[in-house]
């Protein structure tokens, strides 16, 4: 049989199969994070092939392209065509009906749970993000009314029919609260969710699917999971609460800024947050690159303060998910694949790092890792390998002083993730919960290398992780020192009081930098 | 499955795609001889397509004349896929395009049908591809299963809607040559044309070859050979009995509520597929810009 060289046709199919597969593999068949160990070991090995055979199919292609991620994934949707326009549910149930819908939502689970999609398949979902057009504003008005039980210029006292940007499933309306708030209201596709249901209710196509991608995997555990995990996204009062998780612990901070919800216009297929306006990522390119190091510390803080300190993850470090302002200052967008760790399922990790950066005891590092599923126990591995080939994903904090992300390194990074040739592939696995931290070395990285960025990431880590918790060690971590006394003196400030209050900054010796007022999450009347 | 004079259907989708994608018009200078408002359109664009496609071959192939045309003329043994992807192309130029490309691509044809000649080594009997006859089983082989497929798996039509899809699709035989007069202009005379035609009908050698080809192509790329199956099963259930028994196929499973929509997600999946490929997405907005505005109108 003629096999073509390169396989261009990486199919829709193949990616859902991909992800779903991905999941699976590494969740066991109850809940919770530690089903890893409660399998018996061959089967964990079998186990572990059947991912070396599913990421090769991909992963390959994959790590060339790495540093090129960003510039494909999902950046060039159409001009929202309004002749195009969906007018009714039907139309809705037409064009994202029959699979599609349910393409797009593992499409995007995929490149969040197993980056090794192959360009063509990374390609046809974007396709499918691309042909649904935006609603008109009659049926985006409809759901309006529907969800929070007026016309939206009964519910606004402004409001822009038409969309200022799509969403996944939904597309993203200016208005104008009438308490006088500018705010960003994202609207879902009505009958989307039901669609999608009534896909996932019939699962014969998926579940022949994934035995042909996951021939070892229980299928029906996996589709269970599946349905849950879309089920879940499709309601955005989740997103809506994540966001204001973070929005809430990132108040007042110096750099990061997380626009906040408003929740009494929030329900389950709406979501209101406060209007934020900045450079996307693409301009980035063109400051200089100072202001792109502040950018790249910003975002470098944010990932692992919300990881150790709120057990949170972002999933999602698209580059159309950040808006620039300048002096390093950052408000991060989309908040709807967030993962919360439990204290249990982030201390091995925790300790993985303190071992390997801080301690340097490779038998402990070895240690931690078999506790934390990622290694079999007592795998016939020398641990000198197995510190050789984990270094590369620590190698911007083993040491401190100045170093640059490159497109290199995240490539570098990559290739070892996907690098099932090595002798350790048979025993190395990534439990569940940690699936979705690929981002960190897959998105974070990649992200951090598009734009250059210098800085002494082990001085930023050391900050940040909670066995040092150094001394700021640059000007940005002096002002968050300022911010973290603050919030941990009496309340968080500038939060704890609601919609009115005043905020201070102050310098890690106490200093003060800023005061001002706060009015609704913004800062007012900075002052010094 | 690669032994024997076919080539394998590698790239069956991406040269589909490709051939869609310039075939669909991007400046016509008129509706052509459908137009946006038509029946024809709607079902050209229902996801039941691919499935009405390979039920047309399989209802064409069995008239042993129009076999032998085929058999003994055309490239399909050596490019099978470029075949399919012209004969697409051709579909989609005379339904979207206007009329003069639809006339140019119609005469284009006409002119090679004007070579192919000669005498079926089954039943003896001369055959040329201009002859009416053959023009008229080819075309309501294909009309039939555009109409049996999207009631199966798309978007079902009622009566009257299957009555003007056939009247309309009559100036498709007639660019081709086929007098207006013997072509039918309802689902009934549809019907019963095809019931006239049934004595005519056999599996010949170069039928069953050719559809055991079609049925289960060898070289698709892994994913799309799964997806396919769905396609085959569905074409052959909506076959009509007699059909199935000239083949000799087996009968098919009866078509449970549970299996029909996995088929029409296979057919969703593979949509999501060509809607992947260069161009057709593109293709697809100039079809439904034009459809909407004829709507709205």
């Amino acid at each position: 049989m003629k096999t073509p060289k390169t396989r261009r046709l990486a199919t829709a199919a193949a990616v859902g199969g991909l992800s779903i597969a991905a999941l699976m593999l590494v969740r066991g068949r109850g809940r919770g994070g530690r089903t890893v160990r409660a399998r018996p070991a061959r089967l964990r090995l079998e186990r572990g092939m059947a991912t070396v055979r599913l990421a090769a199919r991909g992963g390959a292609r994959y790590a060339t392209n790495a540093p090129r991620l960003f510039a494909s994934a999902g950046e060039h949707r159409q001009a929202l065509r309004n002749d195009l326009a969906l007018q009714t549910a039907e139309d809705v149930a037409a064009t994202l009906g029959t699979m599609k819908g349910v393409l797009m939502k593992l499409g995007q689970m995929a490149s969040y749970v197993d980056d090794g999609l192959s360009p063509a398949a990374r390609r046809t979902l974007s396709r499918l993000q691309d042909s649904v057009p935006p609603m008109s504003p009659e049926l985006a008005a409809q759901v309006i009314e529907e969800e929070l039980g007026g016309p939206p210029e009964q519910v606004f006292a402004t409001w822009d029919p038409g969309p200022i940007a799509a969403a996944s499933i939904g597309q993203v309306h200016r208005a104008i609260t009438h308490d006088g708030r500018a705010v960003a209201v994202k609207v879902q596709y009505p009958g989307i969710a039901e669609t999608i249901a009534a896909d996932l209710g019939n699962v014969a196509l998926l579940r022949r699917m994934l035995k042909i991608t996951a021939p070892m995997q229980d299928v029906d555990a996996l589709l269970d999971e599946l349905r849950e995990r879309v089920t879940e996204e499709l309601d955005y009062r989740r997103e809506a609460r994540n966001q204001q998780r973070f929005a809430r612990y990132y108040a007042g901070h110096p750099t990061i800024h997380v626009p906040d919800i408003v929740p009494e216009l929030s329900a389950r297929r709406v979501v209101t947050s406060e209007l934020a306006d900045g450079a996307r990522f693409a301009e980035l390119a063109g400051w200089s690159q100072a202001e792109r190091d502040l950018a790249a510390e910003t975002i470098y803080r944010f990932v692992f303060r919300s990881l150790y300190e709120e057990h949170t993850f972002n999933g999602d470090p698209h580059p159309g998910n950040y808006l620039f302002h300048g002096g390093g200052r950052v408000t991060f967008l989309d908040f709807g694949l967030v993962k919360h760790f439990t204290e249990e399922e982030l201390k091995p990790l925790v300790a993985m790092v303190k071992h390997l950066c801080v301690e340097n005891d490779p038998e402990a590092f070895r240690r931690s890792m078999e506790e934390a599923g990622f290694l079999m126990p007592g795998a016939p591995l020398p641990t000198d390998m197995i510190v050789e080939h984990m270094a590369v994903f620590y190698d911007t904090v083993r040491e401190r002083g100045p170093r640059t992300m490159t497109g290199s390194y995240a490539t570098a990074v990559t290739r070892r993730f996907f690098d099932f040739r090595s002798p350790l592939a048979a025993y190395v696995q990534i439990p569940r919960s940690y699936v979705i931290l690929q981002r960190i070395n897959l998105g974070l990285f990649a992200l951090l290398g598009e734009l250059s960025a210098t800085a002494d990431w082990r001085g930023i880590a050391e900050e940040i992780w909670p066995f040092v918790q150094g001394p700021p060690t640059t000007p940005m971590g002096a002002a968050e020192a300022g911010w973290r006394a603050a919030r941990s003196g009496a309340g968080h400030p500038g939060r704890s009081v609601g919609l009115f209050g005043f905020y201070c900054l102050a310098n890690g010796s106490g200093g003060l930098l800023n005061c001002g007022i706060r009015l609704n999450g913004r800062r007012y009347l900075a002052g010094l | 499955m690669t032994a024997g004079p076919y080539a394998d259907a590698a790239g069956l989708v991406e040269r589909s795609a490709a051939a869609y994608a310039a075939a669909v018009p991007v400046a016509p200078a008129d509706d052509g001889y459908f137009g946006p408002a038509s029946v024809t359109w709607r079902v050209s664009a229902d996801l039941s397509a691919p499935v009405a496609g390979l039920r047309s071959l399989l209802m064409q192939a069995l008239h042993p004349l129009a076999m032998a045309g085929v058999d003994q003329h055309s490239d399909w043994r050596t490019d099978p896929v470029g075949r399919l992807a012209a004969t697409s192309a051709y579909e989609v130029t005379v339904t979207f395009g206007d009329r003069a490309s639809a006339r140019r691509v119609a005469d284009r044809v006409r002119a090679i049908h004007e070579h192919v000649r000669g005498v079926d080594p089954v039943t003896g009997r001369p055959y040329q591809a201009g002859d009416p006859a053959l023009l008229l089983w080819v075309h309501a082989a294909l009309v039939d299963s555009a109409l049996a497929a999207s009631a199966l798996f798309g978007t079902p039509l009622a009566d009257a809607e299957a009555d003007a899809y056939v009247a309309e699709m009559a100036v498709a035989a007639e660019l081709l040559g086929t007098p207006r007069e013997i072509i039918p202009a309802s689902a009934a005379a549809l019907a019963r044309y095809i019931d006239g035609v049934r004595p005519d009908l056999r599996r010949t050698p170069a039928a069953a070859e050719s559809m055991g080809y079609l049925l289960d192509p060898p070289g698709l790329d892994e994913d799309i050979a799964g997806l396919w199956q769905d396609i085959r099963d569905a074409a052959v259930a909506s076959l009509p009995g007699w059909a199935v028994g000239l083949y000799g196929y087996p009968e098919p499973a009866p078509l449970t509520g549970q299996r029909r929509t996995e088929i029409r997600q296979a057919l969703g999946v593979l949509d999501a597929v060509f809607l992947g490929e260069p161009g057709v997405l593109e293709a697809r907005q100039r079809i439904a810009v034009r459809m909407r505005a004829a709507a709205r109108s």
